[in-house]
C-alpha cells in the first residue's frame, strides 16, 4: 500500500506543469509552485496521494522582493513524508485564496497570518481579530513594522532618577517599615 | 480587556444566555477565555478567545542572535518546555549542517522523556480537578516536583532549562545523577497503582469522563488533531517512531492507543504513555554510561554566528502532540523568520469549539483539560 501511494506521488508531481520539486531528504520534499496552481496541487496531494494532515501554514515577509512567501506543510500518514509547498504572492495588495475547503485546520493559520501580516484570504471562514483583539496598528509581523519605534511613538517613558533613591533613604529606607509604624509589631506583643 | 468586548448585548427574549468562561478558570493551563452560548446547561456554541498571553515571541526572535533566542523558546509552552528547545536547536543544526555527538542526543532524549512525564502528571491532576477531585492534583504536582528536582540538578533550572544549545547540550550529567533518575523513576513506577486506585479506576471519574468530548478518527484527522488526542481515536501514529529524530530509532517503546476518542480514552492514553516514557528513560540510563565522547560539537563564536541561508521545518512529538518550527535564515546573525506550530493551536481553538457543542456546562472545563491544550502555544 505504501509503495503504491509513493508512486502515485511521483506520477502526480511529474504530471503537473510549472512546479519545481526538490527532495531534501527521504521524508522532506520541497515544492515551489505558482500561486494560481497551489490550491490544485494541495487538492491533488490530499485526494490522490493521502496528504491529509495540514501541519502548518507559514508566512515569510520578503520585503526587498516586495513579496510574501506562503509555505504549506502537509504530511501523509501513509507515505510518511512531509511536502512543503512554497508560493509567493505580491505584497500589495496581499490577497490570496483560502484552502479551507481542502484543509479545515487552514482556518486558524489563515486567521493568524491575516492578523500578523495583513494577508487577506478570500473564502476563509473567519478573518476577525483573534490574538490581537485590541490592536489597531499595522500588522506587527511585517518587516517594516519597528516595535521599538512604535513604543517610542505611543508610550511615555519615565527616566530613572537616582534622586528617588536618596529621597527614599532620607525617609528611612525602602520598603521596610519602622518598628513604631508597624501595626502588629513585636513591641506590642512584648508590652502586653 | 476593553469593556465593550465584555458588555452584555441586549438580546430578544429567549431561553438562551451567554456565559464567559475565563480568562482565569480551571479548564486550562493558562489564561484563555471561552465564550459560551447556552440553553439551560446545554452548550449551543463555543467561541475561543486567545490573546491574554501574547508576548510576540516570533517578532522578538527576529531581533535577537540565534543563541539569544534559546532563552525565549522554552517560555512558549510552560508545562512542557523541553521539546520547544530541542526542536529549535534541531532546526538551527540542520541549517548549519552540524552533526550532534551521540552522547548529547541521548541526554536530549532523557530530558524529553522526563519533561513528558512531568507534563502528563500535571495534566492528570488538572483533569481530575475539573471533575471536583482535588487529591490527584496535589499528588500529581508533588510527584512532578521530583522530576523538576532532577532538572534542577542537570540544568540549573526547574522549569526553563535552556540546557540545549545548537550543537549539543550545555553540560554533562553530574556524578550520580543517573542513579537519582533511576530511583525517581522507581518511585514513580510504584506510585502508578496508587494513581489507578485514586483516579483511573475511580468510578466517579470514569462516569464523569466517559462519553465526554467524543470525536471519531475521521473527525480527528479532518480537524488536524495530533498526539495523544489522535491516538485516543485509534490511530497509531507518533512522530518519535514515524518521523524519527535524535536516537528514537534505537529505542524500544510501544505506542498506546484507545478506540473511544472521548475524554476517558485520552486520559488512558496518557496514563499508558507515562509507562512508556519511564521505559524509554530507563533505556537511556542503561545506555548512557557506555557512550563516551563530547557533549557538543564545535560551534562558531555564538555572538558572531552567521547561519547559512535556507529554510527548515523540524517536527518533534511533545506531550501534547506534534510540535514544529519553521525557521528561515537569510545568512545573517539573526533568524529572518521563525514560526512555531504548537499542537494546541488546533486543540484549543477549532477542536474545542467543535467538541463543546452539545456538551453540558459542567463538562466544558473537563473537555478543555482532556485535550491538554496549552494557551501559551496559541498566543506565542
Amino acid at each position: 500500500m505504501t509503495k503504491d501511494l509513493s508512486t502515485w506521488l511521483d506520477t502526480l508531481l511529474d504530471e503537473l506543469q510549472g512546479i519545481e520539486v526538490r527532495r531534501k531528504s527521504s521524508r522532506r520534499i520541497r515544492v515551489d509552485v505558482q500561486p494560481d496552481a497551489l490550491p490544485a496541487l494541495l487538492e491533488l496531494l490530499r485526494g490522490r496521494a493521502s496528504y491529509v494532515h495540514l501541519s502548518a501554514i507559514s508566512c515569510v515577509d520578503w520585503i526587498e522582493e516586495n513579496e510574501f512567501e506562503l509555505v504549506y506543510h502537509v504530511w501523509s500518514y501513509e507515505i510518511g513524508s512531509l511536502v512543503s509547498a512554497h508560493t509567493r504572492i505580491a505584497r500589495d495588495p496581499g490577497v490570496y485564496i483560502s484552502v479551507y475547503d481542502i484543509y479545515t485546520p487552514a482556518a486558524f493559520f489563515e486567521r493568524d497570518i491575516h492578523e500578523m501580516f495583513g494577508v487577506f484570504f478570500e473564502g476563509s471562514p473567519d478573518m476577525s481579530k483573534f490574538i490581537l483583539t485590541e490592536w489597531d496598528g499595522p500588522p506587527p509581523m511585517r518587516k517594516d513594522f519597528d516595535s521599538e519605534a512604535w513604543v517610542n511613538a505611543h508610550f511615555d517613558f519615565q527616566d530613572y532618577q537616582p534622586d528617588w533613591l536618596k529621597e527614599i533613604e532620607a525617609k528611612g529606607g525602602g520598603v521596610a517599615v519602622r518598628p513604631d509604624e508597624q501595626r502588629f509589631s513585636r513591641r506590642d506583643v512584648d508590652a502586653s | 480587556m476593553r469593556p465593550e468586548n465584555y458588555e452584555a448585548q441586549r438580546q430578544p427574549p429567549s431561553h438562551e444566555y451567554e456565559l464567559n468562561i475565563g480568562p482565569n478558570h480551571p479548564g486550562i493551563e493558562g489564561n484563555y477565555a471561552f465564550k459560551l452560548r447556552l440553553h439551560g446547561d446545554r452548550v449551543l456554541e463555543g467561541k475561543a478567545d486567545a490573546g491574554y498571553l501574547h508576548r510576540g515571541f516570533e517578532k522578538l526572535m527576529e531581533g535577537r542572535l540565534w543563541i539569544q533566542n534559546l532563552a525565549i523558546t522554552p517560555r512558549i509552552c510552560v508545562p512542557d518546555p523541553v521539546p520547544m528547545e530541542v526542536s529549535y536547536c534541531l532546526a538551527v543544526e540542520e541549517l548549519c549542517g552540524l552533526e550532534i555527538p551521540e552522547r548529547a542526543q541521548w541526554l536530549r532524549v532523557l530530558q524529553l522523556e522526563l519533561s513528558r512525564i512531568a507534563a502528563h502528571l500535571f495534566t492528570f491532576g488538572g483533569h481530575a480537578a475539573t471533575t471536583g477531585m482535588y487529591s490527584p492534583m496535589f499528588w500529581g504536582i508533588a510527584d512532578r516536583d521530583l522530576v523538576l528536582d532532577l532538572f534542577e540538578e542537570l540544568t540549573g533550572g526547574r522549569v526553563y532549562h535552556i540546557y540545549n544549545i545548537p550543537g549539543g547540550v550545555r553540560r554533562d550529567a553530574p556524578d550520580g545523577f543517573l542513579d537519582r533518575v533511576r530511583s525517581t523513576l522507581d518511585y514513580l513506577d510504584s506510585r502508578l497503582p496508587d494513581y489507578d486506585n485514586l483516579l483511573f479506576t475511580n468510578q466517579v471519574f470514569v462516569h464523569r469522563a466517559k462519553g465526554v468530548g467524543t470525536m471519531s478518527r475521521e473527525q480527528a484527522l479532518e480537524w488536524g488533531v495530533t498526539g495523544p488526542n489522535l491516538r485516543a481515536t485509534g490511530l497509531e501514529f507518533d512522530v518519535r517512531r514515524d518521523d524519527p529524530y535524535l536516537v528514537y530509532d534505537d529505542l524500544d517503546f510501544d505506542i498506546p492507543t484507545e478506540e473511544a476518542g472521548d475524554a476517558w480514552a485520552r486520559t488512558l492514553v496518557r496514563r499508558k504513555e507515562l509507562v512508556q516514557s519511564i521505559r524509554i528513560a530507563r533505556q537511556v540510563i542503561a545506555a548512557l554510561p557506555s557512550i563516551a565522547g563530547p557533549i557538543r560539537c564545535p560551534i562558531p563564536n555564538p555572538l558572531a554566528w552567521n547561519v547559512p541561508a535556507g529554510s527548515v521545518y523540524t517536527r518533534v512529538e511533545s506531550s501534547k502532540g506534534e510540535l514544529a518550527w519553521y525557521v528561515v535564515s537569510n545568512g545573517g546573525e539573526r533568524p529572518y523568520r521563525t514560526h512555531v506550530r504548537g499542537p494546541s493551536q488546533m486543540h484549543a481553538v477549532q477542536v474545542l469549539e467543535k467538541l463543546s457543542v452539545g456538551c453540558r456546562l459542567e463538562d466544558v472545563a473537563q473537555t478543555m483539560f482532556s485535550l491538554d491544550a496549552c494557551p501559551p502555544e496559541v498566543d506565542r
